[in-house]
């Protein structure tokens, strides 16, 4: 009895699973499965649920409707699915997620997937299974390095992009003594390294660094330091994220560092952290952003679009979402089939400049999206007209400085 | 009546296989697989806490590590996929040894915490020493092979492995129906009684130990096979609290609830995640606060139960003797806790 009623809710389970994958079409030809199948693999839950989540699935959505009107009767791909999936920011989940897109939901493409971890098991699972993968959330230039191969792309920003480009601006802007503080994990020593070195080319000299727990919650003990270093640092620059992050620039805030002559750099920094600090906490503070949705007004006519659907502003990591879709579709109907090597192929060297990639070229060594890169500071509450308005960009960093050359380590 | 308790069995034993059987039939290959080896790493912690009385919160350290041994041979010397998982399940019984003789000494909320804190340095070690476990970004592309045959197709990686789960399950069971056994379960109901009566008290809980790291080795040598990938969350201590949970939800102390609340566990996560349903630990979390509330020996303790009493009253309504014997099994099962 046990058995019958429990193989009786596997079959209905399974029967409810089968619904929801869509199932194998019948149509032949040059789309598999009569369909191109989007997947959106990223975190809808956690940490970074607000700076891409749900409204990147809105986004792939948005990119799928601008390739439909563009083409019209004369897109490749007639049908179009967009799925999504939560990876919970897991590399395991991820890992296993990932497979179940590409056999069970007969996904052509993932999208998005942030947290470095999980983007590096799914671009294994992507060379293994032959399918495209698009990273457009992960931060790991081991994507484009050791772990790079030829179905993976990396799409947006990396730890490269980030750390270089606030350390060598703010440095030439004449911050020369730097109190560095990362968080001991791949990322934030990866970020470190960067920084670093991009302070010493600079002109300027790390006079401390130091590793923090992984994750924490006090950071008095390196915060009440920093005044007392010799020679006193003119800027701390942070590595940490998210939760990190927002108790970093707590802290930062209650010690008064600013008052003593301390201004504050940050490695990693989206729209929604400053939205859940406020921009009191973070005046003055200087980053690289890749995207700003009220740069330009191209930018921001996208972003009324997205408002209209979402209901706030995008996100840097929604407009590359986008872009990385729409540039997927592109080489789609270029190539006229959803092949994953024929996409590959339409996609390497493609010089890419929409709303998102200005002055863009997906390189064929490496297949990390190159473009220009953004210095931005955080506005302070009186310049701030209207909501979700805090950024200032201070200045382009162009393509060809904003990422590292490609890495020998990468073997296609 | 006795021939009738007896015939019961075999149908439920042949039912059980046949649901193993068809499982990948009926669900995603993957999952069914992850069903599988979830409910023998129950079954080792059921081993342990159902049959020992010893509240184990470090077998992710056992379960983790495997996962990386068995990882490594498969990903370095490409030896076929179970000479990976005995040699996982290898280091974790050596592994669980000194952990073992230091913990076993403590009862109750000790062991639990000092298991725990075992379990953490594993978890540190495999954070820290980046150049063997790839760090947070774990262990990845671990091939799937066995004597040439490419076996990266799911469905037929869950019939390769599926034979380790069923023998893993066979040394559980042949563990507590044995006079071994049977001493584990005094020792539970009774510690100091068992050492009056001449038993070496510590030195059995060694040895269950040791045996229930054996187990979740194999469990988790043949998960990061399955899933070409060795992660840190396999040595993270909520990887030890899910096993926990799901011999709750099952049932402690009776070994084949393991899997039953393995497979709930495990698909209820699949069909969440699937559906898209946000907050995961709330539904696992009311579900498990419902069984301890009022399902105190669990989902398959309640069924058996259930079906005790129902045979009892049949019994007494057709032959009135007064000597009716209570359950034999009864034995294994612990008084709930308070």
């Amino acid at each position: 009895m046990r058995m019958l009623r429990r193989s009786v809710a596997l079959a209905t389970v399974g029967a409810l699973l089968a619904g929801c994958g869509g199932g194998p079409g019948g149509g032949g030809g040059k789309i598999s499965d009569g369909a191109v199948v989007l997947a959106v693999l990223n975190d809808q839950s956690g940490i970074y649920a607000d700076l891409s989540g749900r409204g990147t699935i809105e986004v792939v959505r948005m990119a799928v409707a601008d390739y439909q009107a563009k083409y019209g009767d004369k897109a490749v791909a007639e049908k179009i699915d967009v799925i999504a999936a939560d990876h919970q920011n897991k590399p395991d989940v991820a890992n296993s997620k990932a497979q179940e897109l590409y056999d069970r939901q007969r996904a052509d493409v993932i999208v998005d997937v942030p947290t470095s971890s999980a983007a590096l098991a799914v671009a294994t699972v992507a060379k293994n299974k032959k399918k495209v993968f698009l990273d457009v959330g992960a931060a790991t230039t081991e994507l484009e390095g050791k772990g790079c191969n030829k179905y993976t792309f990396h799409y947006g920003y990396n730890s490269y992009m980030l750390a270089n480009g606030t350390a060598t601006a703010v440095t030439r802007d004449g911050a020369k003594n730097w109190y560095v503080v990362y968080p001991d994990y791949a990322f934030g020593q990866d970020m470190e390294r960067t920084f670093t070195a991009a302070v010493k080319n600079s002109g300027g000299t790390v006079v401390e660094s130091d590793p923090t727990p992984f994750p924490n919650d006090n950071f008095s003990t390196f915060l009440l330091k920093a005044p007392d270093l010799k020679p006193k640092p003119q800027v701390v620059g942070t590595m940490q994220a998210g939760g990190d992050l927002v108790n970093f620039v707590k802290q930062y805030n209650e010690y008064k560092l600013r008052d003593q002559g301390i201004e504050l750099a940050i490695g990693l920094m989206f729209l929604t952290d400053i939205h859940s600090l406020g921009v009191d906490a973070l005046r003055g503070t200087r980053f690289t952003d890749y995207w700003y949705w009220n740069a330009n007004p191209e930018n921001r006519a996208w972003a009324d679009r997205f408002q209209g659907k979402v209901g706030r502003r995008p996100t840097a990591a929604h407009a590359a979402n986008y872009s990385a879709a729409l540039q997927y579709l592109e080489a789609v109907q270029r190539g006229g089939t959803d092949n994953a090597d024929a996409v590959v192929g339409q996609l390497e060297g493609r010089k890419v400049n929409d709303m998102f990639g200005r002055g863009g070229t997906i390189r064929a060594q490496d297949h990390l999206l190159i473009h220009d890169a953004y210095l931005a500071q955080v506005k302070s509450s009186g310049e701030v007209k209207e909501p979700w308005d805090y950024e200032k960009i201070i200045k382009t960093i162009p393509a060809a400085e904003a990422f590292q050359q490609p890495s020998a380590a990468c073997r296609l | 009546m006795i021939i009738s308790r007896l015939a019961g069995r075999p149908v439920l034993l042949a039912a059980g296989l046949v649901a193993a059987f068809v499982l990948p039939w009926s669900i995603y290959p993957p999952v069914a697989m992850d069903i599988a080896c979830w409910a023998l790493f129950a079954a080792a912690v059921d081993l342990l806490l159902g049959f020992t009385g010893l509240l184990s919160f470090g077998h992710a350290a056992f379960w983790g590590s495997a996962a990386y041994v068995s990882g490594l041979i498969a990903l370095h010397t490409g030896l076929p996929f179970p000479v990976a998982v005995l040699g996982g399940a290898l280091f974790a019984a050596t592994l669980a040894a000194p952990i073992g003789y230091l913990s076993v000494r403590l009862r109750g909320i000790y062991f639990a915490m000092v298991t725990l804190a075992f379990a953490q340095m594993v978890y540190f070690i495999a954070n820290q020493w980046r150049d063997l476990t790839g760090g947070e970004n774990g262990l990845q592309g671990i091939p799937r092979e066995l004597f040439g045959i490419d076996l990266s197709d799911p469905f037929f990686f869950y019939y390769a492995g599926l034979p380790f789960v069923l023998a893993g399950f066979l040394l559980a069971w042949r563990i507590v129906r044995s006079p071994f056994g049977r001493v584990l379960v005094s020792i539970r109901d009774n510690p100091a009684r068992a050492r009056a009566l001449g038993y070496p008290v510590d030195r059995y809980k060694l040895l269950a130990f040791v045996l229930s790291a054996f187990l979740s080795g194999i469990a988790g040598g043949l998960f990061a096979i399955s899933h070409g990938f060795a992660s840190l969350q396999e040595v993270y201590w909520t990887t030890s609290g899910q096993a926990v949970i799901m011999v709750v939800l099952g049932g402690i102390g009776t070994l084949w609830g393991s899997a039953i609340g393995a497979a709930l566990i495990v698909l209820l996560n699949d069909y969440l995640a699937t559906a898209g349903f946000e907050e995961i630990g709330i539904v696992t979390g009311a579900i498990f606060i419902i069984v301890v509330l009022l399902f105190r020996v669990g989902i398959w303790g309640t069924a058996r139960n259930l079906i005790a009493a129902h045979t009892r009253r049949r019994e007494a309504a057709t032959s009135p003797d007064p000597g009716a014997q209570p359950q034999q099994e009864d034995i294994n099962t612990p008084a709930p806790q308070r």
